[in-house]
Parts: structure tokens; sequence; C-alpha cells
């Protein structure tokens, strides 16, 4: 369960998060919709403690993110903004090295590497040095990287980024099958067919506040329009920076 | 030592062992620096010793065959041709006669004495003369039952510092700064592809929003390149000895075999430098943005204690403060390693203990950039 209570973040004279606060529950998909430069990256670094806010504070499973970013870290994982790759090691050397971070040790290990690569279809990947991967096989490995010791929230940073239409329904499907176990899902994108088919509740916010908290249902009937396009921009009042 | 420390290490390794390039790039110093300076060595040994055997020309050898022999054991030789040596001894026919009666024989010494070039044979020959004058006085003055001692009030004992074989001293030294250099080296590459190279490459956010302390993630790539840094300082201790093989050194009397105990005892001293270096280096790295800008950097960061070693080695500056302090106090000890005044334990054990300090010090540096977003995010 994350929660965001206030908070407030600024560079020089630019204010990224300005009060936001909202909620994402467990056995629920939220979506963090806004255009580019909304603060959503500022706002899911301050989850994991990166960004440490100049006011107010983010909560996971009851832990503060500023005061206890470790113990924070071990709950969630984590599908960063950037993700970069070592190149001359392989996809299972990739996911082994997060959970061996995680804590993860012998037989244990053993099997959650090797079942996340199988939830993913990597099984031909796995062994294979990740140059010259695609940003499809490459998402897969972050993703991968993310889930692999099984973190009851999982924070995605506009997750599906360059990913071919299978690609998309592996990441669409699992994101339904974690959340079915009961885990809180929050994602940031800019995308809304994305969010107005994946989410339960769609947080939608504009120069780091919110202006929408809601089922993608409930925000067409909110403002009147049939379609969740419209809603949107009728929400935020332009259409700038988002892609349907 | 953490579990979670450990983990970065050994991934750190074996990620930078499978860049084959990088890894022969470090090595490299190891091997060629040693060897550059066997062949300087080759060619200065050659001179020191070429003045070895100086031929002149000795009229009347069969008067003074004793005289002769003991000029030859001084390497001076008679040469035997038409044309006469610059330098020619003289013996007189008489010579035998008045050795017996104890009379003072004379031995001419012909030379061009304005020519500067030839002074220093002219005053070998002279001074092998004198001693042999001196070796015959003290046979004498023993068969009267005197004490040679009591002619030889002051002896002068020269001990030549001069030119040849101080040079060579000097080059040796230049090798065991090849031992500082390629621990500054070898672990370079290392240190900066695990900090500017994570940046480049977008895995540094990733890799701090893990649940690892901050210590465990800068101690575990600190150890992985250093240990790529004591491999290139270790292979730097055990290439010397083998490629001094070949060079003649005994002549100049000077040894480079080292013991393996010593061996042992020079590449644990070099572990804190190691140290040392790799965390200066990722310090200077994690503020670059790229593998180039940091490389830049290092360059320059490298250069100051190279320079100070090297301006160390050739001025000769002494002063005590020098065992104690990092970079100074491992140089000195090497130093001590083939000079022959070992430095004591004491002082190997207050720098090793300064060079970790300092050490200690620079990785609380890095921890506190890897805390500020200015640093990590590039804003």
């Amino acid at each position: 369960m994350i929660e965001v209570n206030n908070l407030h973040k600024s560079y020089n004279d630019v204010k990224a998060l300005n009060g936001l606060s909202f909620g994402a529950k467990d056995g629920e998909i939220t979506g963090l919709l806004g255009p580019n430069g909304a603060g959503k990256t500022t706002c899911l670094r301050s989850l994991y403690g990166l960004i440490k806010p100049d006011q107010g504070e983010a909560l996971i499973d009851q832990v503060s993110a500023t005061t206890d970013p470790i113990n924070v870290r071990r709950g969630i994982g984590i599908f960063p903004d950037k993700f970069g790759l070592y190149e001359r090691m392989t996809a299972r050397e990739h996911v082994q090295y997060i959970a061996e971070l995680h804590g993860e040790r012998g037989d244990s290990l053993e099997r959650k590497v090797n079942q996340v690569l199988q939830d993913l279809g990597m099984e031909d990947l796995a062994d294979r040095k990740t140059k010259g991967f695609s940003q499809g096989q490459r998402m897969k490995v972050a993703l991968a990287q993310a889930i692999v010791h099984q973190p009851k929230n999982l924070i995605l940073d506009e997750p599906s980024r360059g990913l071919d239409v299978m690609s998309t329904r592996i990441l669409r499907e699992l994101m339904f099958k974690l959340r079915d176990q009961g885990r809180c899902i929050l994602f940031s994108s800019h995308v809304m067919q994305e969010v107005a088919t994946l989410c339960d509740r769609v947080v939608i916010m504009v120069k780091g506040q919110v202006v929408a908290n809601d089922s993608p249902q409930a925000l067409c009937e909110l403002t009147g329009k049939a379609s969740f396009e419209d809603a949107f921009v009728e929400l935020i009042g332009t259409d700038e920076g988002i892609v349907a | 030592m953490s579990r979670l420390l450990l983990t970065v290490w050994r991934k750190e390794l074996k990620d930078a062992i499978r860049d084959r390039r990088s890894l022969m790039a470090a090595m490299s110093y190891a091997f060629f620096g040693p060897m550059i300076m066997a062949v300087a060595f080759f060619a200065v040994v050659n001179e020191a010793t070429s003045e070895r055997d100086l031929e002149i020309t000795v009229k009347g050898q069969s008067y003074a065959p004793e005289f002769v022999e003991f000029l030859a054991q001084q390497g001076i030789l008679h040469k035997e041709s038409e044309q006469e040596q610059p330098i020619v001894v003289v013996i007189p026919s008489d010579y035998q006669e008045r050795l017996a009666r104890a009379q003072t024989v004379s031995i001419v010494v012909q030379a061009d004495y304005s020519e500067r070039n030839g002074s220093g044979d002219r005053s070998r020959v002279t001074r092998a003369i004198n001693s042999y004058n001196q070796v015959v006085a003290s046979t004498r003055l023993m068969m009267r039952g005197v004490s040679p001692e009591v002619v030889q009030a002051i002896s002068v004992d020269r001990q030549d510092m001069a030119t040849q074989e101080s040079r060579a001293a000097m080059l040796l030294g230049t090798v065991m700064v090849f031992v500082l250099m390629s621990v500054f080296f070898s672990g370079m590459n290392v240190a900066i592809d695990t900090s500017a190279g994570e940046r480049e490459r977008n895995s540094l956010e990733f890799l701090l929003a893990q649940p690892i302390r901050l210590f465990d993630l800068v101690a575990g790539k600190a150890a992985a390149a250093s240990s790529f840094a004591m491999l290139g300082g270790v292979l730097t201790l055990i290439m010397i000895p083998i490629v001094f093989i070949y060079v003649p050194l005994d002549k100049l009397g000077i040894d480079v075999s080292f013991s393996v105990s010593q061996q042992v005892l020079l590449a644990v001293i070099l572990i804190p430098l190691a140290l040392l270096a790799s965390v200066l280096q990722l310090f200077v790295s994690f503020m670059a943005k790229s593998f180039k800008e940091a490389q830049t950097y290092i360059t320059f960061v490298m250069f100051a204690p190279m320079t100070l070693v090297f301006v160390l080695e050739f001025t000769r500056f002494e002063h005590v403060a020098l065992q104690y302090l990092p970079v100074t106090s491992q140089h000195q000890v090497l130093m001590g390693s083939i000079s022959g005044n070992p430095v004591a334990l004491s002082a190997m054990l207050v720098g090793v203990v300064s060079t970790l300090l300092l050490a200690v010090v620079l990785m609380f540096g890095v921890q506190y950039k890897l805390k500020s977003e200015k640093a990590v995010f590039g804003l």
C-alpha cells in the first residue's frame, strides 16, 4: 500500500511537486497520469527515497521513505524512468544480482530467478549477454529485475515505452496477475489508452498536484465526456504533452 | 563484512574481468613498465662498466712481472701493438735491484697531461701505482717489525657516489615507482566503469534504489577496483626480478632479487594504497557524467601523486614524515627494499594507517555525494 501525503519539492524556482497527495491500494492497479513535466518521475523517486521532499511524506506499507528508505526498498519493485543494462552480463545474471541485493540466497534465489524468467517468457534470452538486446528485450530484463523478489508493491515509471505488441501483452498480463495476487501496483504513464484499459484507479496530476483521482469510468462521468481522452483533456485543461 | 558488499564486489569483478580490452590495457602497465626500464638499464650498465679495462703501454715489463700482474688485477692492461697507447708506463731496468736494496724505484708515467678527457685514466694509473707502493712499503715495515699503521696516520676511504652508479640507483628507484604507478593505473578502468560508467548507461538510479546501504555499495565497488589495482601491483612486483635477471646489475653492486617473503610484505603494503587509489578514482569519476569525462578528470588527479613520487625520486628529498604519509610511505618502503636500509616496521604500520584513514575519509566523500540528488540525477 502506498500513501503520498502533501509532497512538496522545488528545484530552484520550479515547483516539481506542489502538495501532492494520493493513495494506491493493495490489489489494485493505480495509474499516475499526467502530461510531460507534471512531476510523475519526481513523485516516484521520492517513493523509493532517492529524492527527499521539502515537505510531506511518502509511506509504503506504513514505512516512511524519507526516514527508512532501506526498509521501504525491501518491499518494493522498481521499474525506473531510465534503466541501463550491463552489456557484458547475461539477463540471468542481471536478475540474480538484484535478487541478491534483496537478500536472496541459495535455492530460494535460484527458484525465484527461474520463475520470473519463465513468467516473462525469457528462457531463450536468459543466458545471452545483454549487449545487442532490442528495446523490448531490455525492458523484459528490467521488468524481471523489478519483480524477482516478489515485492508487495510495484512502482513502474512508464513501463510500456518501446514495447512491441507481444511484449505489451506480456506486461499487461503480468500486471493483472500481480494485482490478482493482492499486490499494489502504481505506474506512471502519459499514454491514455494504456491507463484506461489497465487501471482500476487513475490519479491525474498536473504541475505537481492531483487534479482528479477516481476510476476511468467515474472520470468520464465526472466530466460528462464519452471518451477517456476527452475527459482527460478537460481535466488538465490542455492537450499538450499527451499521447492518445 | 556484509554479504551485500560481497555481492557487489563479486558482480563488479565478474563484469570487469569480461571486459578483456580494459583488462589488457590495465595489465600492460605491469608488463611493459619493468621491461622498458630493463632496456634502459642495459644501456646504463654497459656505460658504467665499460671503463673496466684500461689499455696502456708498459715498457720494461720483464723487469717487474709482479708489478705488471698487480696492474692487470686493477684492470690496467698492457697492450701489445706497434702504436703506443696514450698512457705509457716505463719501468727502469734496475727495478729489481733497487727494490731488493729498499731504495726508491722511479716509475715514469708518460702521457699528455693537458688532455682533459684522459685525466680519469691517468689518475687511475697513478692510483694503482700508489697502492702498489703501499703494498710493498707495508711489507717492508712488517719485515722490520713495525706496524704499517705507524706511517699511515689517516686513511681516506673513497666512496664513489658519482655519475653512472648513482644514475643507475636512481633508475632502479624509477622501477619501483612503476609498482606504484601500476597500482594507480590498473584499477582505473574498473573504477570509472563502476561509477561514471554506471551513470552513463543509466543504471545508477536503479542501483541506488535497491535496499543496500551506500557504504556497502561504495565499498564493494572500491574493493573490485582495488582488486585490479592489486593485481597490477603484484604483477609488477613479480615482473621486476624476472626482467632484471637479464640485466648485469651485479656489476653495479645492486641486487634486485627479492625473497618471496619480501615480495609478500611489499604486496601487503600495497593493499591500503590500492584501496586509496580506487576510492580516489571513484570519488573523482562519480563527479563525471560520462566515461570520457571521468577519464579526463582522473588523468589530472593521478598526475598529483605520481608527480609527487617522481619529484621525491629525483630530488632525493628526505624527511621523516615521508615514511608516514600515504603514497610516500609506500614509496619509501619500496625504495628501502632495494637500497638495503629497510623502513622500520612501526613506520610501515603508521603509513598503512594513514593511508587507510585517507581512504575512509574519501569513502565518506563518495557516500555523501551519492546522497545528493544533484549528483545522482545530474540536475
